[in-house]
């Protein structure tokens, strides 16, 4: 049984037919050829440099938090640029696009975009920046930091950290494969409801969506519980809830968050695919359905997911603020205090996302006041990073001025989030591009922290520093690009310009749609700098080696393993003597300080199997959006096929002998580089014995 | 934290011997936690079905009163605690290492859960064959899929107790075997929670 | 007018090279709109006054203690007991402040029945007007129940009067606006969300979808005039000599989607009595207006 939907559909293909492939359209077709030229260099040099089998053992097959998180990361930048891409298209139409006597291009009225291909891209853009860039990057950092912060050798549960991994690269996939074969959602990241079901949106657009969302959000679930347990249960001796580091503190309080929200999410988009395949009527406007029900189960995911993004910030900012202080954080007990009741009351606004809905003003001032409790411990925060600053011996490193820039974002969005928070302010502004400014200073604070934190955590994973001259070139560029875009984004939303406008009509919004094309290339040229960073940085990087500690005045455990952190992480578990340890050894010369012996060390062995129910999971993800039944049947049996062949697998690691962590240790400390992980996963590994 | 204390020479900066967590102990946890987000998922389902369980939802199809039938949702119930306990006995037989009083006993939960999910689905479809499916109504929809997603956890343990009786004899009571059977009682156990307040909802209030 | 002695405090302003009557929300037309232009000053003023020593302070400390400038270190002090009370206790005063002022406001421009209107309803409610409102995929339906008139696209009122516009959509949701004049609601399928606002002086405004609803959306805009109460009488009369009635069939076309660009005025008399409550019940029945992918497409682009 399935529903009427228009179109033909096959029993081998479903609804992919060759017309689903948009081969006319010339912006696409510059982008394939983009994207293939670039996959066929990526593919080839692997190839040429016999590569397969090295990518196979030390990253798609990895189990090692550390290559897992900087896999997060890339594919965190990777979706991040694709969402660039698609802001500058949307910025650069609507100067195109503006009155009624703009031309057009490339078969469009106004512009370059109708509104068919416009829909698609402003939708696109919230998906991938919120669920596919900043929710990677900030899981990224939190796999690589959080045990090390700890003291721990992995995560609680490394092979389940990988299938998080690829989960939420199979969702990544899907909303890459959207750009070639089909089309994405026209309904905005937040799935506007009517518009999602089946009448006002017949194609596949709204299922790639929603499927994509789907399984990625599978993966940050069960990396939530991962996260939550290695906090709990896997701290060094010694290391007390109240020496947490502030970062450790704010990871476990935002999957806390994670854990509760992102089941309400799947099942808001589960009811919604019960809708567009099954013909139930949870959201439609007739037959009973209740639409307010969809938005309103949405937001309570979705203003959690906010806190979700922000609070691993704050832990970013509270991690490089101290160390170019060189003093402790101010009001440590405070910080956390103030991180779980951000977390805690994250739960009782999602209402003012739709204040304008019509509810009486009761319940508006009910969510009112919630939401501008959250001021309250955010506030706090503010004081605390800036109390940290008082007699301090600043040093401005990178790192510490994209976190300076990341408290002028927060004051900004701050003061314009208390605004909106007041309904009769927000009745004025609430579907206007003033909202979008605002949301962007926060959106835009996770990226300056996620840059912050890029040029920081980098020198201990790859061991050297990045380039210090080129990386204040791309804060300067992408920082101002900030400042002009959305000043001129507010300054519109006063002129009373809406969101999702593909043409905008009114001729008196020109002079800052221009400032904020502006700002565009201001991007434009950060991202070059970006780039040139990069390269200069990997060239350089014999001079630029970085030592354990290539800050100097780091605080916390994971400046303690040499850099690049050896895969065992730390050749003797430490013992935790107080809170930034570290900085405490270092007052009193123990830094350097090393175990008199070495003892034989567990290691888990890497897997394949969840690489391979990544891939199985994006077959299923396509099979059920193109409607190909079989396929659809056979993927999701393959992947309980595998979870089952897993449980079965009686492959328990292996140990590090001593004389090998003492030889390795050696070479560290000379230099050599020695994050390969031995390949003995196999011959060597310790089977459980049946009792 | 105004004084650290400097080192002594108590002062240890290594642990030698340190064994780290238990494993069975961070799974048990970790169990909990996805237990936790698994109930927020029937939290979301029920708010649905709260939401969509007014006449006006029923846009005219049958509401509550006329699809539920309290006393058949009883045995039902009966059933799925029958299954519970059968395979708490099992988890009794494997603290005194009896193999084949566990199978036993996971064979008839095993059974008595697949009777419970067949009696689910007969129920939905005689109602689906009198044209009130799931595309009825918002009501009906928010019915179908609440009974539905608790059948398909019910299934997904029915797996998952196949699994095991594969695994006991194979390998017979080692650390991940019994991690996993006392993990999948906590799970059956919660399943019945969840039907015992599906049924108070659902079939007692609703009638 | 006090409004302008205010503007001075708003640094977006001084982006705003270009002349401040661009900035329509600066330039409330109406008393509903001025209230909540109002609440848009005190907060940001309440909020400035706690944001700008907090940005001097910290500009202060980053001048000061950067590395090199030889100023004290204390490389310990990170608790201050007194200083943390006043953390949390600062911001605790302002969010009570602006959150007593909040609930305060929600109350004067609650659109179902604004506190700031209740005494002239009262006094006279003759001066009350009511207007249905449909928003089809892609254009605006306003019904005059008493004048027994339609138009598409013009919303015509006169001064002096409480507009009350009852809304509702025939397809999905949107969200109707007239920056200056008409704050944001919902405007929903098979429900019904009311907006209310004042007429103080005559006038022509933009009013637009704020809500994304489809390709159409960005042509969805409609005429706003508050006219003098004669010259309404005059329009109500043109209007109602129109030979098009505005049928429930007749609506049915209407409701087609289809996009009007320039948003072209049409004017209907005799609607159906009970047009706005049929097109409520039509929707709870399930009746929807389908976009398919080819007219998507279409629209705008030279695509098929």
């Amino acid at each position: 049984m399935h529903l009427q939907f228009p179109g033909p559909w096959s029993p081998l293909l479903g609804r992919l037919t060759l017309n689903a492939i948009p081969y006319t359209n010339p912006i696409l077709q510059g982008t394939f050829v983009g994207a293939a030229v670039i996959a066929l260099l990526v593919v080839g040099s692997v190839l040429y440099f016999k590569k397969v089998g090295y990518f196979w053992r030390e990253w798609l097959t990895s189990v090692d938090h550390k290559k897992i998180g900087v896999m997060y990361i890339v594919i965190g930048l990777v979706m991040l640029f694709r969402g660039f891409v698609d802001g500058l298209m949307m910025r650069t139409q609507q100067v195109m696009a503006n009155g009624p006597h703009a031309s057009g291009v490339l078969g469009s009225m106004h512009g370059f975009l109708p509104p068919y291909h416009f829909d698609q891209v402003y939708s696109a853009h919230g998906t991938i920046m919120i669920l596919f860039a900043a929710t990677p990057i900030l899981t990224g950092f939190q796999n690589i930091v959080v045990p090390l912060q700890i003291g721990a050798r992995d995560m609680a549960f490394p092979y389940m950290n990988a299938l998080s991994l690829w989960l939420t690269t199979a969702g990544a996939v899907l909303v890459m494969i959207s750009l070639f074969v089909g089309d994405f959602s026209a309904a905005g990241w937040v799935g506007l409801i009517p518009l999602t079901e089946l009448p006002y949106s017949p194609g596949v657009g709204v299922d790639y969506w929603m499927w994509a969302i789907q399984i990625s959000s599978i993966g940050t679930t069960l990396n939530a519980i991962n996260m939550i347990v290695t906090i709990v249960k896997m701290r060094a001796p010694g290391m007390t809830w109240f020496r947490l580091p502030i970062f450790s503190w704010t990871t476990l309080s935002t999957n806390i968050i994670g854990l509760t929200a992102f089941p309400v999410l799947g099942v808001a988009l589960a009811l919604l695919g019960a809708d567009r395949y099954l013909g139930t009527h949870f959201f439609t406007a007739g037959m009973g359905g209740n639409l307010m029900l969809y938005t309103n189960l949405f937001w309570i995911w979705g203003h959690p997911e906010v806190y979700f993004l922000i609070l691993p910030v704050f832990g970013i900012l509270s991690e490089v603020v101290p160390t170019f202080c060189e003093k402790p954080l101010f009001g440590y007990v405070t910080m956390v205090a103030a991180t779980f009741a951000i977390a805690g009351v994250s739960w009782l606004v999602w209402l003012h996302h739709f204040f304008t809905m019509g509810a009486g003003p009761d319940i508006n001032g009910f969510f009112s006041i919630a939401t501008m409790l959250v001021g309250i411990p955010t506030g706090v925060k503010v004081f605390n990073w800036a109390f940290t600053m008082y007699r301090a011996r600043i040093t401005y490193t990178v790192p510490m001025m994209w976190a300076m820039f990341g408290l002028f974002l927060l004051l900004a969005g701050g003061l314009t989030g208390m605004m909106l928070a007041i309904p009769a302010v927000n009745y004025t502004v609430h579907d206007s591009v003033f909202v979008i400014a605002h949301f962007h200073c926060m959106v835009l604070l996770v990226v300056a922290a996620a840059f912050a934190g890029v040029t920081y955590w980098f020198p201990k994973l790859f061991g050297f520093k990045l380039s210090e001259a080129w990386g204040k070139v791309f804060f300067w560029l992408f920082s101002s690009g900030t400042v002009v875009v959305f000043a001129a984004m507010f300054a519109l939303g006063f002129q009373g310009e809406t969101r999702r406008l593909d043409w905008t009509y009114n001729t008196a919004w020109m002079p800052m749609l221009l400032v904020e094309e502006f700002g565009m290339l201001l991007y434009c040229l950060s991202l070059a700098a970006f780039a040139i960073m990069l390269v200069v940085s990997i060239r350089d990087r014999a001079k630029n080696r970085a030592g354990a500690d290539p800050w100097g005045t780091s605080r916390t455990l994971e400046w303690l393993t040499p850099s690049p952190v050896p895969f065992y992480n730390f050749a003797m578990t430490p013992q935790v003597n107080t809170r930034d340890e570290l900085a405490w050894r270092r007052k009193h010369g123990l830094e350097n300080a090393k175990p008199d012996h070495y003892e034989a060390i567990h290691m888990p062995s890497n897997s394949g199997l969840p690489v391979i129910i990544g891939g199985l999971s994006a077959v299923w993800g396509f099979a059920m959006i193109w409607r190909i039944w079989w396929l659809a049947a056979i993927s999701i049996l393959a992947i309980i096929v595998c979870v089952i062949i897993r449980s079965f697998d009686k492959n328990e690691g292996y140990h590090l002998q001593p004389g090998e962590i003492e030889a390795m240790e050696r070479d560290l400390a000379t230099g050599m580089i020695t994050s390969e992980q031995p390949d003995r996963s196999h011959n060597n590994a310790i089977h459980a014995e049946a009792h | 934290m105004a004084h650290q204390a400097a080192p002594g020479a108590n002062t240890r900066l290594f642990h030698p011997g340190y064994e780290g967590h238990s494993q069975i102990s961070a799974r048990t946890l970790g169990f909990w936690l996805y237990m936790l987000s698994d109930a927020l998922l029937f939290t979301a389902l029920f708010a649905a079905y709260a939401v969509l369980d007014t006449p006006m939802n029923a846009a005219g199809g049958p509401i509550a009163s006329q699809i539920v039938n309290p006393v058949e949702g009883f045995w039902q119930t009966i059933i799925i605690l029958a299954s519970v306990t059968s395979y708490s006995l099992a988890t009794v037989a494997m603290k005194n290492g009896n193999r084949s009083g566990t199978m036993l006993g996971i064979v008839v939960a095993l059974v008595l859960g697949a009777a419970f999910v067949a009696f689910g689905f007969n129920d939905l479809a005689s109602l689906a064959a009198q044209g009130n499916g799931m595309d009825r109504s918002g009501y009906l929809s928010a019915y179908f899929v609440l009974i539905l997603t608790h059948a398909l956890h019910m299934i997904f343990g029915a797996l998952w107790m196949l699994v095991m009786l594969v695994q006991i004899p194979r390998y017979g009571f080692n650390e991940m075997v019994v991690a996993r059977l006392l993990n999948l009682r906590m799970f059956w156990q919660f399943q019945a929670t969840v039907w015992v307040c599906v049924y108070i909802y659902v079939y007692m209030i609703g009638a | 007018m006090r409004l302008k002695s205010y503007l001075a405090l708003l640094p977006v302003l001084a982006l705003g090279a270009c002349s401040s009557g661009d900035y329509r929300l600066f330039h409330p037309a109406n008393l509903i709109a001025a209230q909540e232009w109002h609440a848009t000053i005190v907060d940001t003023v309440v909020m400035l006054l706690i944001i700008l020593p907090v940005l001097f302070m910290i500009a202060l400390f980053a001048w000061r203690y950067r590395k090199g400038a030889n100023a004290a270190h204390d490389p310990e002090w990170s608790h201050n007991t007194l200083l943390e009370l006043l953390v949390w206790g600062v911001p605790f005063l302002v969010v009570a402040a602006l959150g007593i002022y909040s609930i305060k406001t929600i109350y004067a421009v609650e659109p179902y029945n604004p506190g700031l209107f209740q005494k002239q309803v009262a006094a006279d409610p003759q001066s009350v007007v009511n207007v249905d409102v449909i928003a089809t995929d892609w254009q605006w339906v306003f019904v005059y129940p008493d004048q027994k008139i339609a138009t598409i696209d013009d919303l015509v009122v006169p001064k002096g009067s409480v507009v009350k516009l009852h809304l509702t959509s025939t397809s999905v949701s949107n969200d109707i606006y007239v920056p200056q004049l008409l704050p944001m609601i919902a405007v929903m399928p098979g429900m019904r969300t009311i907006d209310t606002f004042d007429t103080p002086d005559v006038g022509s405004y933009t009013g637009f979808g704020a809500d994304f609803s489809g390709a159409g959306f960005s042509w969805m805009q409609f005429a706003t005039k508050i006219v003098t109460p004669a010259q309404f009488q005059d329009w109500v009369q043109k209007v109602a000599s129109s030979p098009n009635e505005l049928s429930y069939a007749a609506f049915q076309k209407v409701a087609q989607p289809q996009v009007n660009m320039g948003a072209k005025i049409s004017y209907f008399s005799n609607p159906d009595p009970q047009l706005f409550h049929k097109v409520i019940a039509a929707a709870q029945a399930g009746v929807v207006y389908p976009v398919s992918d080819a007219l998507t497409k279409s629209i705008a682009s030279d695509e098929k």
